[in-house]
């Protein structure tokens, strides 16, 4: 007999073996995130020069978020759940003969032990090293964290079909975020009261959690609720109103995209844009405590908000539905009498028009905050700067607000063939392969800022560089099309709209590089810029997805 | 035994399935299956757990690609036309994988867009036949009723093929009466055709016209239901002198009981079983013609032959 086995032969054993066995993956490669990020530490503290010094810092910081909010996810103990649209407790667990107490408790302490002896080895290895943070704060950040990471099981497990669940999480996100920060802002009222609210949060989460999973146990939150009765009720002639049908397949499954993925980064930067922004801007300015941040300041925040948000849920945009772990085609989608290049392409102008709203919100989020400011006086100080008036200049913002756009888009498209395939290998690979890429771009960046000669080593072959990587786009893009039209995957009309669409915003990305190089008296740069933004536009990507969905459709 | 037309085309067929084979890993979930299905009929696909039902209707639909042999629907490969073959399909799958999220009417506006032939009127009957409320989200729908919602859109653009993988799975009698009968209800006043898997044998023999039986990957049998019941005979035999161990009866499918009474499901004429009985020095007591059930329980818990 297996002694060593009898061990897990027990309900809570059975638990702490299933989260263990769910995610062992993640815990090498944040050991990984760990020890590259250690060794960087190490460098910088052994003579490193001044120069690398920020990149040692964006690195460690990139490792530390990049690993460790995987590491949060999944030692949530949250479960997708496919046919009710949730994510919560595994079900199938509510069945089993086990106390409702046991249930809560050991994802709780096991995943609440881990994160916090995670988190104490970054601070002795990592975090120490680089920021001068006393070691009474750290132990109030890694308090927060548990107490935040034990708020979000809760209310995932407490609440799993309430509708508006995000905004809560959000607020209980948001208070703990302003919470942890608490120690490091220089306002002192709320200071004294910090412990105790803390306390109070680790004392009623275990109590919320345990109330909600046994409401769900009781099957409380099963079926609709009065509201949702009462609305289906109202809707019914609404939903069968004639208007409302769609005037082809393309227009159903744009719908599709949109009700699934579209609003989010508009609702998300948009909203944040709109709401935030000139929250904060009016609470600091009105506590008078501080000095309200110059105007410059907000708008980048704003600019970079959509860029940032874009990249990261670019990721998803590639799925049918982002909640769904399996990455496959769902049934109900592949059985449509539709090409692969028509669903390809409502995911495409579905990302489109989530670029053109976020950055319509973005804009009248930018503007709401000027006028808080009582600077209506940006445009005219500029246009006064400037010899183009302040309606010039407003103008003049159109090129970038469309170059925004489309680096948005791109964002949003960059990987969508990788996810398409609904493979994981292949997306973990290609995730791979951007990390490995930027990071070399970066390192490279870095050290030719360092290094003069290096410098001008890669400016003399940077023009050969950008003209051999555009070739071999374009002559993988030829080869994906033609291969794509023997299988059927892609019609003609979506390879001339792929196409068209590339060279069209690659002759806009060369006309604004042309304008600017010509401003900078820097006319020779232009062709390198030109060729710079039809290298970065996505064409090799947009021509491999078709057959990535053929793949995922037709195993 | 074979129902199909001495030389099947493609164009005559509904379905032709030629020679396709599909393995997982070392597990051949498909072997050397041919399979063809005439216009205007109904074919029950039967099998245990695993047989390759559902592989077999994923390459009907173009989910799965085959790995040797040919499939198409209406003559169309749904792999390199999805377009023109699944525009002429309608199915209802076995998981129920319906978007939760969407409620009932807006599933339907959807599927809608994808079909030029959608009868609005036939989906009005269908929609209140089932008795499903359009405002009503779908994942708060019981099983039942997501099977009906399932059913619906599969049927409300009288698809040419239609395709049901264990629609019974999981549903009440009521439910299970409501399928059928739409299912005949197409079929009898269109002419069109069904395929539909299942586990429930004695509602295969009361709607199927035509018969497949999938064991382990390979066609077991295939033929009308008719000719599969009548081709078989479950007869007891009596033995003057009881034998200690079960006879060994060639043709028999499956040989159960003690004592010098046996009961034997034999593949064959009644004169062969008559020789059969005779060689082994028995002689049939009582025959009747098996349910699909029984035979299917003798071939596919049997050798398999």
């Amino acid at each position: 007999m297996d002694l060593g086995r009898l061990a897990w032969r027990t309900p809570t054993g059975a638990m702490l073996w299933e989260i263990w066995g769910r995610h062992k993956c993640i815990f090498p490669s944040h050991g990984l995130a760990l020890a590259a990020s250690a060794c960087l530490v190490c460098w910088k503290e052994h003579g490193a020069p001044e120069n690398a010094v920020g990149f040692v810092y964006l690195i460690s910081s990139g490792c530390f978020c990049g690993s460790f909010i995987p590491l949060l996810a999944c030692l949530g103990y949250l479960e997708f759940d496919a046919g009710r649209v949730q994510l919560g407790f595994p079900g199938r667990l509510l069945l089993k003969p086990v106390s409702t107490t046991r249930l809560v408790l050991v994802p709780m302490v096991y995943g609440g032990a881990i994160i916090v002896a995670v988190l104490a080895l970054w601070t002795q290895l990592v975090v120490r090293h680089l920021i001068a943070i006393p070691a009474s704060n750290l132990l109030w950040i890694g308090t927060v964290l548990l107490s935040f990471f034990w708020w979000m099981q809760a209310l995932a497990w407490s609440l799993p079909s309430l509708k508006g669940r995000v905004c809560i999480d959000l607020m209980m996100a948001a208070t703990h975020f302003l919470l942890g920060a608490l120690p490091m802002m220089p306002v002192n009222a709320p200071t004294r009261w910090r412990w105790p609210i803390l306390i109070a949060l680790l004392a009623t989460v275990v109590p919320a959690a345990w109330v909600g999973l046994k409401m769900v146990r009781q099957g409380r939150w099963d079926g609709p609720s009065s509201i949702a009765r009462s609305w289906s009720r109202l809707r019914s002639p609404l939903a069968w109103s004639p208007r409302r049908r769609f005037h082809s397949a393309f227009g159903a499954q744009f719908w599709l995209e949109w009700r699934r993925q579209g609003w989010r980064l508009p609702g998300i930067s948009g909203g944040l844009a709109l709401l935030v922004v000139p929250i904060a801007l009016i609470a600091t300015t009105k506590l008078g405590t501080l000095e309200p941040p110059p105007p410059g300041v907000i708008l980048s925040i704003l600019v970079l908000m959509p860029l940032l948000f874009s990249g990261v849920m670019g990721h998803a945009l590639g799925k049918f539905d982002p909640l769904d772990t399996t990455r496959e085609l769902p049934v109900y989608i592949a059985i449509r009498p539709m090409t692969d290049a028509g669903f390809v392409m409502a995911k495409l102008v579905m990302a489109l028009a989530a670029s053109v709203l976020t950055w319509l919100l973005t804009l009248a989020g930018a503007c709401l905050c000027l006028v808080i400011m009582g600077t209506g006086t940006l445009f005219s100080r500029a246009g006064s700067a400037t010899p183009y008036g302040p309606v010039g200049i407003a103008i003049g913002c159109v090129p970038l607000l469309l170059l925004l756009v489309m680096l948005t888009w791109k964002n949003m498209v960059a990987g969508i063939g990788a996810v398409l395939t609904g493979r994981q290998w292949i997306v973990t690979v290609f995730l791979c392969k951007s990390a490995v890429f930027y990071t070399g771009l970066l390192l490279l960046g870095e050290f030719a800022i360092i290094d003069q000669d290096l410098r001008g080593v890669l400016l003399h072959w940077l023009p050969g560089l950008l003209i051999v990587l555009l070739a071999a786009k374009i002559v993988f893009s030829i080869y994906a099309v033609a291969w794509g039209l023997s299988r059927n995957a892609i019609t003609a009309w979506a390879v001339g709209w792929t196409i068209g669409g590339w060279f069209v915003c690659g002759l806009f990305v060369a006309g604004c590089g042309g304008l600017v190089c010509h401003a900078m008296n820097k006319p020779e740069l232009w062709i390198w810029v030109a060729l710079a933004g039809l290298l970065v536009l996505p064409l090799a990507e947009l021509a491999i997805a078709p057959l990535a969905l053929a793949w995922n459709r037709h195993r | 035994m074979k129902f199909e037309l001495n030389s099947p085309s493609s164009a005559e067929a509904a379905i032709a399935v030629s020679g396709v084979s599909r393995h997982f890993g070392a597990k051949a979930a498909l072997d050397d299956v041919s399979v063809f299905v005439p216009r205007g009929s109904v074919l029950g696909l039967v099998g245990e757990n695993g047989a390759g039902k559902t592989t077999l209707i994923k390459h009907l639909l173009g989910s799965l690609r085959a790995q040797t042999g040919s499939v198409r629907v209406f003559g169309l490969d749904p792999v390199l036309d999805p377009v023109g073959a699944l525009g002429r399909v309608g199915y209802l799958s076995e998981r129920r994988d319906l978007p939760g999220w969407m409620r009932i009417g807006e599933f339907m506006r959807y599927t809608q867009a994808f079909y030029p032939k959608w009868d609005e009127q036939y989906a009005g009957q269908l929609l209140e036949q089932f008795q499903l409320n359009p405002a009503q989200k779908i994942k708060t729908l019981s099983q039942g009723e997501q099977a009906k919602t399932g059913l619906l859109t599969a049927l409300a653009y009288r698809p040419d093929l239609l395709i049901l993988d264990e629609p019974s799975s999981g549903l009440d009698p009521v439910v299970r009466r409501d399928i059928l009968e739409a299912i005949i209800r197409v079929v009898a006043e269109e002419g069109r055709t069904v395929l539909f898997s299942s586990h429930l044998l004695d509602e295969v023999e009361r709607v199927a016209n035509h018969v497949v039986m999938l064991q382990r990957g390979r066609v077991l049998l295939d033929g009308s239901t008719e000719e599969v019941r009548r081709g078989h005979i479950s007869a007891v035999l009596s033995f003057a002198a009881p034998p200690a161990t079960a006879p060994v009866v060639a043709g028999a499918h499956a040989v159960a009981g003690s004592g010098s009474e046996w009961r034997v499901l034999f593949g064959g004429s009644h004169l062969e079983l008559e020789t059969a009985a005779a060689s082994v020095g028995a002689r049939v007591v009582e025959k009747r013609t098996p349910t699909l059930d029984e035979i299917l329980v003798a071939r596919a818990g049997g050798k398999g032959s």
